[in-house]
C-alpha cells in the first residue's frame, strides 16, 4: 500500500514537472517585447554562472578522466595483449559519448542546479515571486524562462568543451605512452561517426531540459518559509541526478549510445 | 466617474459574517483596518485577483481581474500601484533596478525615458543617494519608500498599501501615506489610495478621508 501511495506521489510530481515545462516554454508566447531585453540580460547572466564559470573544473575533470583512463589504456591493453585499437572506441563511446554527458550534468547540477533552487525558494520566501506577479511580471519570464533557456544551452556548450578537451588529454596521455600523435588521431577518428556528434548533441539538449527546468520547478514549489530553502535544494538535485542517469539509459537502450 | 475599487458582496475566505459592499471614492483615502481573523489580509491579494474569495468579488477600474486571461490580468496589474505587505524587493538587485523593473518589462519607453522617470521617482521618495544599494543595504523605511516608488513607477491612479506601516515610526508613515496619495486636486488627492492593515497610527488618521474596521459584522465606519 505504502509502495503503491509513493509510486502515485512520483507520477503526480513527474505530471507536475512535465506541466510546468510546458508553461514555461509557452509563457514566451505572451512575453511582453519590453520584457524580452530584460529576460535576455538575465539568460546572458545565467550563462555566464552556468556555462562560462564552469569551464575550469570541465577542463579538470575531463583533462583528468581522460588523460588517466587512456595512459591506462595504453599501458595496460598495449603491454599485456597488444590491443592498442580499443583506445579510439575508448575515447568515443566511454569517454566522449557517455562520460562527458553524465559528468557535465552533474557539474552543472552540483554547481547551478543547487543555486537556482535555492534562489528561487529564497525568493518565494522573501516574497519576491508574489511582488512580482502583483506588478504585472509573470514569474515564468522573469525567474525560470532564462534559466531554462539557459540550462539549455549551457550543459550543451559544456559538453562539446568537455568531449574536446577529453579528446586533447587523451592525445597527451598517448604521447606520454610512447604512441604517435597520428596512431592516436587514427584510432579515435576511425571510430567517430556522425552519430557520435548528433547524439552528443542530442543528450546535451535533453539533459539541459532537466537541468533547466527541475530546480526552478522545487525552487517555485517551496510553501514560502525559509526551512523549505534546503529542501528544495536537495530534492532539486536528487530528482535531476536520478533523472539524468535514467535517461542516460534509455538512451542506450533506443539509440545504442 | 465609477468608483476606482467596488466591493461586491465579498465574503473572504473563512468569513461568517455578512457580506461586504463598499465603493471607494476617487480622489480620496480610505482606510480599513482589521483583526489578524477578520481577513484583511487577503483582501489586496483578492483584489488583484491572486486569491479567491469566498463569495462575491472585488472589482477594479470596473474589472473584476478574476474574470481576465492570465497575460491580460498581468498587464491590468500594472495599471493598480500595489505596495505589499513586507517589501517584496528583488534582493538581487539595487534599489534602483528594483523601481526600474516594471517599466522596463511593461513599458515601451526607451532606456532615456526610463531613467528620467526613475530620476524624478528617486527624487520624489528621497532615494537618489541609496539608490545604488541594495535591499539588505538600507533601512527598513527606505525600503518600503523603494517599494513605494516601484508601485508608483506607471504613475497608478490608485494605490494598495498591503500593511504598510508595520515597523515604520508615524513620521516615517507620514511620508508614506503623503507620497501615496500625490498631492492635493481641488477634487482630493491625486491618487485614489487603500491602505489595509491591522492598526493605524495615530498620528495619520488625519491623512485619510474615510476610516473603517473590518468585523465579523462587517465593514463599521470609524472616526
Amino acid at each position: 500500500m505504502a509502495l503503491l501511495q509513493t509510486g502515485t506521489r512520483r507520477l503526480s510530481t513527474l505530471g507536475a514537472l512535465a506541466r510546468f515545462l510546458f508553461q514555461t516554454v509557452s509563457s514566451w508566447r505572451w512575453l511582453p517585447r519590453a520584457g524580452r531585453r530584460v529576460v535576455n540580460r538575465v539568460y546572458l547572466t545565467q550563462v555566464w554562472f552556468t556555462a562560462l564559470q564552469a569551464v575550469p573544473l570541465i577542463i579538470v575533470i575531463a583533462g583528468i578522466i581522460s588523460f588517466t583512463v587512456i595512459s591506462q589504456a595504453v599501458t595496460q591493453f598495449g603491454s599485456l595483449i597488444g590491443a592498442t585499437e580499443v583506445i579510439g572506441q575508448l575515447m568515443i563511446i566511454v569517454i566522449v559519448r557517455e562520460l562527458g554527458p553524465l559528468l557535465t550534468a552533474l557539474v552543472v547540477v552540483s554547481r547551478s542546479g543547487t543555486a537556482v533552487a535555492a534562489e528561487l525558494a529564497t525568493n518565494k520566501v522573501m516574497g519576491e515571486v508574489e511582488a512580482l506577479e502583483s506588478m504585472g511580471i509573470d514569474p515564468l519570464h522573469y525567474l525560470v524562462l532564462p534559466r531554462f533557456a539557459a540550462g539549455v544551452v549551457s550543459t550543451t556548450s559544456l559538453i562539446v568543451v568537455f568531449d574536446i578537451v577529453a579528446i586533447v588529454a587523451g592525445l597527451v596521455a598517448a604521447v606520454a605512452s610512447d604512441m604517435s600523435s597520428e596512431r592516436y588521431f587514427d584510432l579515435v577518428l576511425q571510430n567517430l561517426g556522425f552519430q557520435d556528434v548528433w547524439v552528443t548533441i542530442v543528450k546535451g539538449m535533453v539533459f539541459g531540459t532537466v537541468l533547466g527546468i527541475v530546480p526552478s520547478f522545487y525552487g517555485l514549489r517551496s510553501r514560502g518559509i525559509a526551512t523549505d530553502v534546503p529542501v528544495a535544494s536537495s530534492r532539486a538535485v536528487v530528482t535531476s541526478i536520478v533523472t539524468i542517469f535514467t535517461l542516460s539509459a534509455l538512451f542506450v537502450v533506443v539509440l545504442g549510445g | 466617474m465609477s468608483a476606482p475599487l467596488r466591493i461586491e458582496g465579498l465574503r473572504v475566505a473563512g468569513g461568517t459574517g455578512p457580506a461586504i459592499d463598499f465603493e471607494l471614492p476617487s480622489h480620496t483615502g480610505v482606510s480599513i483596518v482589521g483583526e489578524e481573523t477578520s481577513g484583511i489580509d487577503a483582501l489586496a491579494r483578492i483584489a488583484l485577483g491572486r486569491r479567491p474569495p469566498a463569495d462575491g468579488r472585488i472589482v477594479i477600474f470596473d474589472t473584476d481581474i478574476r474574470a481576465l486571461p492570465r497575460s491580460d490580468a498581468l498587464a491590468f496589474r500594472r495599471r493598480v500601484g500595489y505596495l505589499p505587505a513586507g517589501d517584496g524587493l528583488l534582493q538581487n538587485l539595487t534599489l534602483r533596478d528594483n523601481i526600474a523593473l516594471p517599466l522596463r518589462f511593461g513599458s515601451d519607453f526607451t532606456d532615456r525615458e526610463i531613467d528620467g522617470r526613475l530620476n524624478v521617482l528617486l527624487a520624489t521618495v528621497r532615494l537618489t543617494d541609496a539608490a545604488r544599494y541594495r535591499p539588505a543595504q538600507v533601512s527598513d523605511e527606505q525600503r518600503r519608500r523603494a517599494t513605494l516608488a516601484r508601485a508608483l513607477a506607471f504613475d497608478p491612479k490608485l494605490v494598495l498599501l498591503d500593511q504598510p506601516f508595520v515597523g515604520l515610526t508615524q513620521r516615517a508613515a507620514r511620508d508614506i501615506v503623503d507620497l501615496a496619495r500625490g498631492g492635493e486636486t481641488a477634487d482630493g488627492s491625486r491618487r485614489t489610495v487603500l491602505a489595509l492593515g491591522h492598526s493605524l497610527p495615530h498620528a495619520i488618521h488625519s491623512r485619510f478621508e474615510r476610516r473603517f474596521r473590518l468585523t465579523s459584522d462587517g465593514l463599521i465606519p470609524l472616526g
